[in-house]
């Protein structure tokens, strides 16, 4: 009996190896990207393992970043606890390690010149699990009885070797059974996890309504303004706080001129609930499209969009050329600084069909948002927007394949992110209708 | 012998109960505790029986003086929200709200409209509303 049981307690330890290995590592990396003081950043929050713990933010740079650090602060929502710190914008940054003490939502603040944004986050602290706790528990008690057992019978005591021998096999009973049925029992949440629905519930939440407007109304050209882009949810009104981190930001903005000299793709801070803002500049007056990527929890992707006109007379640094580069906001376009050109496939796209388009990176490519390369497309007059994102093709370049909906002049605008700075190269696509071939 | 086997075996089954009441335990539900800071106001929220229908809620603001305490829900999901219902000052501190917050299961979101000397301020706490 005893010998079966030892041999059933060590067939039940050697298969308890694996599901130890299966212990899934507490928290995750938040990376949202940020427009901030003139420079687009990737905020970096890595997760803890524990409660008080340390919390590393990192602050990663697309171009060289001049100025003082980046301020951060770190709130807990439920107790108000606040600690400081400070960050240096580099494209390997250093980390800085700041202490949480709890689990649950907090709010991350970041201050560089005189802008602020509070992204909020949750600490995430994986939870032991009962049936690993019972796994163990059950293989302790048995080992523990076994040898007990075993020490009894030598001494011929049946009776009570009987009673180790019922413990032992109990216990060896409840971790094969936890063992077997472990993976039918859903894991508990995360320590500090949002409370979510037990059952599934139909997946979405309601359209946000967006006010995208100027700040001053009427900007002059040259000269900085912000564009601010209040959210509010198409069903409630309240205001719309629970956009995802959605390819690595709240919200992509792209700021386009109604002849496509003028490109910035910015990320726009979070200054309060369902209020973003982005600091901007452009050289020449004329009117100026604006359109927003965003992505609530649990929801699709969204698209907003808005225009605004740009007053004054052209300064002399405004841009000259067809494109600039995203990073800097306030800065005056320039041309792309590349002599490389986009292969299409075919060489005249037809609407409706799959077009590639590829570009060589002579200068590597580093991940950016996610993605090695970004595609952003926009029809002639504004009323089409799309973004595409690279496909991993092999080599130096980059590929996109992209469906153009209708016949007509498109705007297109690659970018991707090289180990100094952030390259867009603007081109045209002209694209014919099918009946027209 | 065979009498130590039933006993092996009722000691097994009853070790396997007491498993899966410690398994089952984590997803029955439990009053509502949650505290949340602003600028202004801590406040702490206390449901002890949170179900659809009418609730019982009592705020506990541990820092700034509220005069006056207003809850309102929004279930986020579906693109629900309630009316907003007054909370009564029981003391200096404590308000009590009595009213039907949430009309159905799911994940609520709170809100705390705090109102007194040092200005207003909305908290809001998520929670799991189970039937």
């Amino acid at each position: 009996m005893i010998r079966v049981l030892c041999l059933a307690a060590a067939l039940v330890l050697a298969l308890a190896a694996p599901a130890a290995a299966h212990t899934v590592t507490a928290g995750a990396d938040l990376r949202i990207a940020q427009t901030i003081a003139g420079a687009e950043v990737t905020v970096v929050v890595k997760g803890t393992t524990r409660v008080p713990g340390p919390l590393r933010i990192g602050v990663i740079a697309y171009q060289p970043v001049s100025g003082p650090p980046i301020g951060l602060e770190v709130r807990s929502v439920e107790d108000g606890r606040t600690v400081t710190g400070t960050a240096r914008a580099a494209a390997n940054p250093q980390y800085t390690q700041l202490r949480v003490e709890r689990t649950g939502p907090h709010e991350l603040k970041l201050s560089a010149g005189n802008e602020t944004a509070v992204i909020p986050f949750r600490v995430l602290v994986e939870r032991d699990s009962a049936g690993e706790f019972l796994i163990y528990g059950g293989l302790f008690v048995a080992a523990v009885l076994l040898v007990g057992g075993l020490l009894t019978g030598a001494t011929a005591r049946p009776g009570r070797a009987m009673a180790l021998a019922a413990g032992a096999a109990a216990g060896v009973t409840v971790a094969a059974m936890v063992i077997v049925f472990d993976s039918q029992v859903p894991a508990p949440p995360p320590d500090g996890a949002a409370p979510a629905p037990t059952t599934s519930t139909a997946e979405g939440r309601p359209y946000v309504q967006a006010r995208m407007e100027t700040v001053p109304a009427q900007p002059e050209a040259g000269e900085e303004f912000t564009l601010r882009v209040d959210l509010a949810d198409g069903s409630t009104g309240r205001p719309v706080d629970d956009l995802t981190a959605h390819h690595e930001a709240l919200a992509h903005v792209v700021v386009t001129s109604e002849d496509g000299r003028y490109f910035r793709h910015v990320h726009p801070l979070r200054t309060a609930p369902g209020h973003l803002e982005v600091r901007l500049s452009a050289g020449r007056p004329g009117r100026y499209l604006a359109h927003a990527e965003l992505e609530r929890e649990n929801s699709g992707g969204q698209l907003v969009a808005a225009d605004f006109t740009v007053g004054g007379t052209a300064r002399a640094s405004a841009e000259a050329g067809t494109g600039t580069e995203s990073g800097r906001t306030g800065a005056p376009a320039k041309q792309a600084g590349t002599t490389v050109t986009p292969r299409l496939h075919p060489a005249v796209p037809v609407a409706g069909r799959p077009t590639t388009i590829e570009l060589d990176t002579p200068g590597g490519v580093r991940a950016w948002l996610g993605m090695t390369g970004h595609l952003l497309i926009r029809s002639q007059d504004g009323g089409f927007f799309g973004h595409v994102h690279e496909m991993g093709a092999p080599g130096s370049r980059v590929r996109f394949t992209f469906g153009f909906p209708e016949p007509g002049r498109y705007l297109a605008w690659v970018q991707y992110a090289t180990a100094d700075r952030i390259v867009t190269v603007p081109f045209t696509v002209n694209v014919t209708a099918p009946e027209a071939r | 012998m065979i009498k130590r086997w039933y006993a092996l075996a009722a000691a097994a089954l009853v070790t396997a109960a007491v498993a899966l009441y410690v398994v089952g335990r984590s997803t029955a539900a439990e009053p509502v505790n949650l505290t949340t800071t602003g600028s202004r106001y801590t406040a702490t929220v206390f449901i002890a029986d949170p179900a659809p229908g009418r609730v019982t809620v009592e705020i506990k603001v541990s820092r700034g003086d509220a005069d006056t305490v207003a809850l309102s829900a929004v279930m986020a999901a579906m693109g629900h929200s309630t009316p907003e219902i007054s909370a009564a000052m029981r003391e200096p501190g404590r308000f009590v709200a009595v009213g039907e917050l949430f009309p159905m299961s799911g994940v609520w979101e709170l809100s705390i409209r705090l109102d007194g000397p040092a200005g207003e301020e909305q908290l809001a706490v998520k929670t799991l509303i189970t039937e």
